[in-house]
């Protein structure tokens, strides 16, 4: 299997003092479909963003296609590494059509202008995410789900051997999540590398090659779905009961958590709430928010 | 919702040809808008739909203060226009604009310093140069003050801005304190955007610069579309997005400055006409900008000549006029935006 990037002994801070990401050691493979996951705050955004080389390194090392990462040209890097940020927040209303063009970028010396081959590619890509009919329309005007296809079409634009898709499909409708997966799925086949970072776990059993698992900025599990996605793995990272079982009409792990421990506790807690205890504490509360709603006026 | 560009580019064109004719027959020398119409088209060559006999004192008026003027009002709003939808691409904040980062009161500055070491009796180019140069000190002071960590955070470049005009607005004044008076009268020039007595020098003066900084602009057009996406999407197709930005508000600072060299500090031109342009054409900057040099152009040279229409035997500033035009679209501007938030 050819390597793609060699990552050894990584370790990174947004500041100095402050380290996110500890002892990372990583090789990723042609044809890979990885998928990052780990809790909030693990460093799973930061990792992607090292490794595209937004955000320096304090030691280690990273290695693209067998040259230092720091060696890279931002220009150079854009051609091999195409990285779709977690939200795109558009000021203005550019066209489906104009955001894909922005794809070709890194291919155009500074005096070059846009050729038929530019337009070939974004047609295709266009094409292959299905959202050829709205390149005329004003991006703002498209669904989450169309959007997120938009900026799909971007990065395949880019024709890049290796995609980082920063939670594409967090805030999509059931389908369009599901489809982004598939994509990625095909894509990986046809020998392109996707790394992402996933916040859906059964989405990621079911459609990624390998899984990262990161718990406070280091690895805790990487390898293939089955292996990473146990119980034991799985609450360790997350800090909460959750259950791996296996789907039999999938053949997938199904992920749920189990209610926690201090549950009785709770039950109290919302017999205050709802009034059924002692009749004080539910009166105080009352006055409480009356007031606080008079506040507000 | 689908953009009509070429319906827009035809209006425009439209727009263009009438607003001209309107300004050469506007003022107090009468001539009727007919009367100039038929006398454009001699000029031109072109067929005359009505035979008209222009005076030798008409023709001096038309060609020596009225064409001056009009080709000057093009030059300055296409100029401030385009300016105005660069720094608003760059920093992809629809509110930026040549005055609020510091350009227009770094170029007064500038101008004022030429005007009272008497520099402009000397060269006429004196004044451009003093101009350009104090609104590059400006443009990096405010970038020096806004600079974090090798970034430019929107929010921090707009507020120095501010703090840079503050500071520039003293430095002016504590000039105006030891001026003498015929220098304060040019001084007050500055302060009101006029159009005043411009002739075929300041055109002259004024074509170069700003000719160059429009088609600089417009061959940036595809590097800007990339930058109006936002930093991290520039920097995620490679772009080395400090570089660009750096070109493009020197640019548009050497665009700016020499408008305001030719004709004063005039508001609102660089913030309106590139939003109303957005609205119709689209943000796609290989649109956007030549629909903005037309509207700039209309826009400024319309408000110039209804200047010397509304009042008999008197005129308004152009400044005047494009301030109380500007305000109510800037206003509601605001309202639109905090209503997204």
């Amino acid at each position: 299997m050819e390597n793609l990037i060699q990552v050894s002994n990584l370790v990174t801070g947004y500041e100095k003092n402050n380290v996110i990401l500890q002892n990372i050691n990583l090789s990723i493979n042609k044809g890979d479909f990885i998928g990052i996951i780990g809790k909030n705050g693990a460093g799973k955004s930061t990792l992607l963003k090292t490794l595209r080389g937004f955000l320096p390194y304090s030691s280690g090392s990273v290695e693209l296609m067998g040259k230092a990462l720091t060696d890279y040209q931002q220009r150079e890097l854009a051609m091999k590494i195409a990285y779709l940020q977690q939200q795109v927040e558009l000021t203005f209303d550019y066209t489906a059509k104009d955001i894909v063009m922005a794809g070709r970028y890194p291919y155009k010396k500074w005096y070059q202008q846009q050729d038929d081959r530019d337009k070939a590619v974004i047609e295709a890509s266009m094409e292959y995410t299905g959202v050829s009919d709205l390149a005329d329309k004003p991006i703002r005007a498209l669904s989450g789900g169309q959007r997120q296809r938009v900026l799909l079409a971007k990065v395949l634009a880019q024709q890049t051997e290796i995609l980082f898709l920063d939670e594409p499909a967090a805030g999509l409708d059931l389908f369009y999540q599901e489809e982004i997966f598939r994509f990625c799925q095909e894509l990986c086949r046809r020998g392109k590398t996707v790394v992402m970072v996933v916040h859906e776990l059964n989405l990621a059993a079911r459609y990624c090659s390998r899984l990262v698992l990161l718990k406070q900025g280091q690895i805790l599990a990487d390898g293939i779905p089955e292996e990473v996605l146990q119980d034991e793995i799985l609450s360790n990272a997350y800090d909460a009961p959750i259950r791996a079982v296996t789907n039999e009409a999938t053949g997938h792990a199904d992920i749920f958590t189990e209610p926690s421990e201090d549950s009785l506790e709770k039950q109290q807690l919302l017999d205050t709430l709802m009034g059924k205890s002692v009749d004080d504490t539910a009166g105080e509360e009352h006055q409480e928010n009356t007031n606080k709603q008079e506040g507000k006026h | 919702m689908v953009y009509h560009r070429k319906l827009v580019a035809i209006v425009l064109l439209v727009m263009l040809c009438v607003t001209v004719v309107f300004s050469l027959s506007a003022g107090q020398y009468d001539l009727s808008f007919w009367h100039v119409a038929a006398w454009v088209c001699q000029q031109l060559g072109l067929p005359v739909f009505q035979d008209v006999t222009t005076t030798a004192q008409q023709e001096a008026v038309l060609m020596f203060i009225r064409a001056p003027r009009t080709v000057v009002a093009l030059l300055v709003g296409a100029g401030l226009a385009t300016s105005g939808a660069i720094l608003q691409g760059l920093f992809s904040n629809p509110l930026a604009d040549p005055g609020i980062i510091g350009v227009s009161s770094g170029a007064t500055v500038g101008a004022v310093v030429a005007i009272s070491l008497g520099l402009n009796t000397i060269s006429m180019f004196a004044l451009p140069v003093m101009a350009f140069a104090g609104a590059m000190m400006a443009v990096f002071m405010t970038i020096v003050l806004a600079t974090r960590n090798g970034r430019i955070p929107v929010l921090t470049l707009l507020l120095s801005g501010v703090v840079v005009g503050m500071l520039l607005g003293a430095i002016t004044a504590a000039m105006l304190v030891v001026m003498d008076e015929s220098k304060l009268q040019q001084y007050l020039f500055w302060t009101i955007g006029s159009l005043d007595y411009r002739n075929w020098e300041h055109v002259l003066m004024g074509a170069g610069p700003i000719g160059l900084g429009l088609i600089i602009m417009i061959f940036m057009a595809r590097h800007l579309n990339v930058l109006a996406l936002g930093e991290a999407e520039a920097k995620s197709v490679g772009m080395p997005v400090m570089k660009y930005r750096l070109i493009l508000l020197m640019v548009s600072a050497m665009t700016t400055a020499t408008s305001v060299c030719i004709s004063g500090n005039i508001g609102f031109v660089g913030l309106i006409i590139p939003h109303m342009m957005r609205m119709l054409v689209g943000p796609n900057h290989k649109y956007l900008l030549p629909a903005s040099i037309l509207a700039g152009a209309v826009f400024l040279l319309f408000c110039d000549a209804l200047g010397r229409e509304v009042l008999e035997k008197t005129e308004i500033n152009v400044g005047i006029m494009t301030a109380f035009l500007g305000t109510p679209y800037f206003l509601y501007l605001l309202r639109k935006h905090s209503n997204i938030e």
